[in-house]
C-alpha cells in the first residue's frame, strides 16, 4: 500500500486549485444566477484552463496532449469541481469524449478530429445518446423488447449516411464543434446490434441545435437538443463498424475503453469536490458564525453534522482515489460504477447538512449552499438512480 | 373520542378545495415561464378566489361570519391549497389561523371595529409580529421595534404585535395604516407567501388596541404550517405516480418495475404516517383536555409532526424527482420546484435542530407520564 502521489500528480493538482481559486470561484455564484440558460457558459476563464491544458489533458502524449494518468484525472477534476462542479464537468466532458477517439478511432479519424480538437481553445466535444422517448432504456436494454431505446435513423446512401430524429439532454449540444451519435442502422435489430457511432462536426449540414435545457443545477453546463433533419455524415465517420456502436463504448457490460468506464470515475469525483467545498465551508462557517453569542463550533449538533460530512467525504476520497489506480493498474472490476452510485448518497447527504450548518431562520439562504444543494441534485438521474444501480448491480454477475 | 371519520362538512370543503387546484391553481402555478421566472409572484387572483370561498376566515365563528373550522379542517385545506400552491397555501394559513384566535380574544368593542372589515373584505390578511416594546402615554402605546421574516406583512391590513411593557409581555392590534408602522417585503425564494420586516417607530397605538387580558402564543408553526410540507409532498408524489403509469421503459410501464414501484410506496408510506402526526397534533389542539385525562402523551405533538413531516416530504419530492430521469431537474418542469419548496419547509422558520431540542427539553424536564 502506498497513498502518496507522484510529483507530477501533485504538480497538476496544485496547478488545477490555483486555476480553481483564482479564475473558477471568483466566477462561479454569478454565473449560476444568469436566468437564461444558454448564457451562463464564460468561454474567457474556459480558453485560459484549456492553455493550461485542463480541456486536453486526457489526449494521449503521442497525439500532443497531456497524456495524464487517471490518479491525476480525478484529482484535477475534484479540485475544479470544488470551485465549481459545473465548470469542472465543462472540462471533463472533454476528456471523456477524447479518452473515446483515443480508444475507438481508426488512425485516419485521429488525424482528421484529434488534431484539430488539440488546436483549438474552444473546441468542445459532446456525445449524443438519450432522446426524449429513451433514456433507462440505453442505459439497460430490455431483453424481451428488442425495439426498445434510442430512435434516431441512420441509413447508407452511397458514400453518405442520412440522418433524422431527435437527441435530448445532450450536454455541449448547444456549443459542441464535434459529436458521437448513436444512431439506429438496423431498426429490426435489437439496440446493441442495430446502433452504429457515428462522428457529426457541428457544421454537418441537416444538423441544428434545439432547445437548450434551464436546469435547476450545474447551470454552467450547458445541455440542448440536437435535431437532425436529413443531416448528411461521410462513411468515413462511422467509428468502428457498422451495427457495433455498443460493443465499441460499452452497454450494460461496462466497457474498458474510456466512455462509461471513464464517466463513472469522473462523476465521484467531481462528487468529492463538491463535498470538499461544503467541508471546508462548513468547518469555516461554524468556527466564526455566532448564535446566541457563541460561536456555532460549541453546539454538539453541528460538531455531529461537520463529523458526519468529513466522515462521509474522506470516505468517497478513499473510494475515487482507489478506482482511478484500479483504472492505471488496468485492474478490471465494478468499483467505478459502486463509486458513482456511492458518491451520489455521499454529495448529496453532505451538502443537505452543509444547508443546516449555513441554515439559521428566516427568508434567506446562503446563496452557496443553495447552489451546492441543487448541484448535488443532478447526480440523482446521472449516478444514482435505480436504474444506475441496476446497471451496476448487473455487472457484479457478469 | 379519537376518530379519524371526517364531518360531512370537512369532505365537502376538502373536495371544494380540491377541485379549485386541480381547475385553476395548478395549471396556474406550474406554467413553465412561471417555473422559469427567478422570482415567483403571488397568484394574487386565485388567492383572492380562495378567499372568497371563505378559506381566509375559515376559523372565525358562523355568527362572525366564519365557517368554526377546528384545526384538523384547517389542515386539510392548507394540504389541498399546497398541493396546488404553496404560497396561497401559506397566506391563507397565516390569516384564517390567526382570525380565529385574534376574534376570541377580542373585547366585544374590538370585534366591532375589526371584524366587520376583516370579513367583507376578501384583501384583508392578517399577520403576527414580535419583538417590539412599548411604553405608556395618555390614552396611547408608544411602540418601538423591528420584526424580521414576518409572514404575510406584505399583504397584512392588522398586525397583532407583541410588545414588551413595563407589567409583562402583550399583544397589541396595530393596522397597517398607523403613522410609524412600515414593512419592507422581502424577496427570494426561501420562504412560502409573503414576508417583509416589520418596523415600528414611534408607532402611537390607542390603549383600547390591547387585546385579551393575557399574552397569547405565537400562532406560527401550529399543524396547519405542517400541512403545507404535506401539501409539497402529495403533489410531488402524484406527479410521479401519473408519469410512471404511463411512461414505458424496459418494456414496460415503470411502476410495473419493482425498482420504481417500490419508490412510490415509500413515499406513499411517508405520506400517510406524516398526515397521521399532523392531524393527531391537530386533534390534540382541538381538544385540549386530551392531555390531562390521559389520553394523549405530553409533548409538542405538532413539534414532532414538524420535523418528521418536513424531512419526510423532502425525501418524498427527490424519489418523485427521481422518476422523471432528466426531466427531473428541469426548471420548465414542476419537480424541481416540489424539492425546493420542501427544502424551504425544512429550513423556514425554526430549524429541525432547534425543534429536536425543544422536544429534547420536554423529555428531560417536568413530563407527565403519557397514557398509561
Amino acid at each position: 500500500m502506498d497513498f502518496s502521489l507522484s510529483e507530477e500528480q501533485r504538480a497538476w493538482q496544485a496547478k488545477a486549485r490555483k486555476f480553481a481559486k483564482e479564475e473558477i470561484r471568483p466566477i462561479s455564484l454569478a454565473r449560476d444566477a444568469i436566468a437564461d440558460p444558454a448564457a451562463t457558459f464564460d468561454w474567457e476563464m474556459f480558453k485560459k484552463g484549456s492553455k493550461l491544458g485542463f480541456r486536453t489533458m486526457a489526449v494521449p502524449k503521442e497525439w500532443g496532449g497531456e497524456g495524464t494518468d487517471f490518479v491525476t484525472q480525478a484529482l484535477v477534476m475534484a479540485e475544479l469541481a470544488r470551485a465549481d462542479s459545473a465548470i469542472s464537468k465543462s472540462f471533463s466532458q472533454c476528456w471523456k469524449w477524447s479518452h473515446l477517439i483515443a480508444a475507438v478511432c481508426s488512425q485516419e479519424q485521429k488525424e482528421r478530429f484529434l488534431k484539430p480538437f488539440l488546436a483549438d481553445d474552444t473546441f468542445v466535444l459532446g456525445k449524443g445518446i438519450t432522446e426524449h422517448s429513451a433514456g433507462s432504456d440505453n442505459r439497460l436494454p430490455p431483453p424481451d423488447e428488442p425495439k426498445a431505446g434510442l430512435k434516431l435513423r441512420a441509413e447508407r446512401r452511397g458514400d453518405e449516411w442520412i440522418l433524422n430524429g431527435e437527441k435530448a439532454f445532450i450536454a455541449n449540444a448547444n456549443i459542441g464543434k464535434l459529436f458521437f451519435i448513436d444512431a439506429r442502422t438496423d431498426p429490426n435489430a435489437p439496440l446493441k446490434q442495430g446502433t452504429t457511432l457515428f462522428l457529426v462536426p457541428r457544421d454537418t449540414p441537416g444538423f441544428r441545435p434545439g432547445k437548450v435545457f434551464n436546469k435547476s443545477g450545474w447551470r454552467f453546463y450547458q445541455n440542448a437538443e440536437m435535431i437532425f433533419e436529413n443531416a448528411r455524415v461521410p462513411h468515413a465517420n462511422v467509428v468502428g463498424e457498422v451495427n457495433g456502436a455498443i460493443r465499441k463504448t460499452g452497454g450494460s457490460g461496462g466497457d474498458t475503453t474510456g466512455g462509461d468506464l471513464f464517466g463513472d470515475l469522473e462523476l465521484s469525483a467531481n462528487a468529492l469536490g463538491i463535498c470538499d467545498d461544503a467541508c471546508e465551508t462548513a468547518l469555516h462557517h461554524a468556527r466564526t458564525a455566532k448564535q446566541g453569542g457563541r460561536v456555532l463550533f460549541e453546539q454538539q449538533l453541528i460538531k455531529l453534522k461537520l463529523n458526519r460530512m468529513h466522515m462521509l467525504t474522506e470516505a468517497l476520497r478513499s473510494f475515487v482515489l482507489r478506482v482511478a489506480w484500479e483504472h492505471d493498474c488496468r485492474v478490471h472490476s465494478v468499483n467505478a460504477g459502486l463509486a458513482m452510485n456511492y458518491s451520489t448518497d455521499v454529495v448529496q447527504e453532505v451538502t443537505e447538512l452543509y444547508m443546516d450548518v449555513r441554515g439559521g431562520a428566516g427568508c434567506v439562504m446562503d446563496p452557496h449552499a443553495d447552489k451546492l444543494v441543487r448541484d448535488s441534485i443532478i447526480w440523482s438521474h446521472l449516478a444514482g438512480d435505480t436504474v444506475q444501480r441496476l446497471k451496476v448491480a448487473g455487472r457484479l454477475a457478469v | 373520542m379519537f376518530s379519524l371519520r371526517l364531518s360531512p362538512e370537512q369532505i365537502e370543503i376538502r373536495d371544494a378545495v380540491r377541485d379549485l387546484v386541480e381547475t385553476e391553481i395548478r395549471p396556474a402555478a406550474i406554467k413553465p415561464a412561471r417555473l422559469e421566472a427567478s422570482e415567483r409572484p403571488l397568484l394574487t387572483a386565485l388567492l383572492d378566489k380562495a378567499s372568497g370561498m371563505g378559506l381566509r376566515t375559515l376559523t372565525l365563528s358562523e355568527a362572525d361570519g366564519g365557517a368554526a373550522a377546528d384545526t384538523l379542517t384547517g389542515c386539510i385545506v392548507t394540504e389541498e391549497l399546497a398541493a396546488g400552491d404553496p404560497d396561497i397555501a401559506a397566506v391563507l394559513a397565516h390569516t384564517s389561523v390567526l382570525g380565529g384566535i385574534l376574534a376570541r380574544a377580542m373585547t366585544p368593542a374590538q370585534r366591532e371595529r375589526f371584524l366587520p372589515p376583516f370579513v367583507r373584505d376578501e384583501r384583508y390578511h392578517l399577520a403576527w409580529a414580535g419583538g417590539a416594546a412599548g411604553k405608556r402615554s395618555g390614552g396611547e402605546w408608544i411602540v418601538d421595534g423591528v420584526t424580521d421574516a414576518v409572514g404575510n406583512a406584505p399583504l397584512a391590513k392588522l398586525f397583532a404585535v407583541q410588545v414588551r411593557m413595563p407589567d409583562g409581555t402583550r399583544t397589541l392590534l396595530v393596522p397597517r395604516d398607523t403613522p410609524g408602522l412600515s414593512v419592507r417585503p422581502h424577496d427570494g425564494r426561501w420562504f412560502h407567501g409573503a414576508r417583509g420586516e416589520v418596523t415600528l417607530k414611534d408607532c402611537r397605538v390607542p390603549a383600547e388596541n390591547l387585546l385579551g387580558p393575557e399574552e397569547l402564543d405565537p400562532p406560527v408553526g401550529g399543524p396547519a404550517f405542517q400541512a403545507i410540507a404535506l401539501g409539497i409532498g402529495r403533489a410531488a408524489y402524484e406527479a410521479a405516480l401519473a408519469y410512471a403509469q404511463l411512461r414505458v421503459q424496459g418494456g414496460r410501464r415503470i411502476i410495473e418495475h419493482q425498482a420504481i414501484g417500490a419508490k412510490l410506496a415509500r413515499c406513499a408510506m411517508k405520506l400517510e404516517v406524516a398526515r397521521a402526526a399532523v392531524w393527531r397534533a391537530a386533534w390534540a389542539c382541538d381538544h385540549p383536555e386530551a392531555v390531562s385525562d390521559r389520553s394523549l402523551p405530553d409533548l409538542p405533538l405538532a413539534t414532532v409532526a414538524r420535523v418528521f413531516t418536513s424531512e419526510a416530504m423532502l425525501e418524498v419530492a427527490k424519489h418523485a424527482a427521481e422518476c422523471f430521469g432528466a426531466m427531473g431537474v428541469m426548471r420548465d418542469m414542476p419537480l424541481q420546484q416540489y424539492v425546493h419548496d420542501a427544502r424551504v419547509c425544512l429550513h423556514a422558520d425554526r430549524s429541525n435542530d432547534e425543534s429536536t431540542l425543544e422536544l429534547a427539553q420536554a423529555l428531560a424536564g417536568d413530563r407527565r407520564a403519557a397514557a398509561a
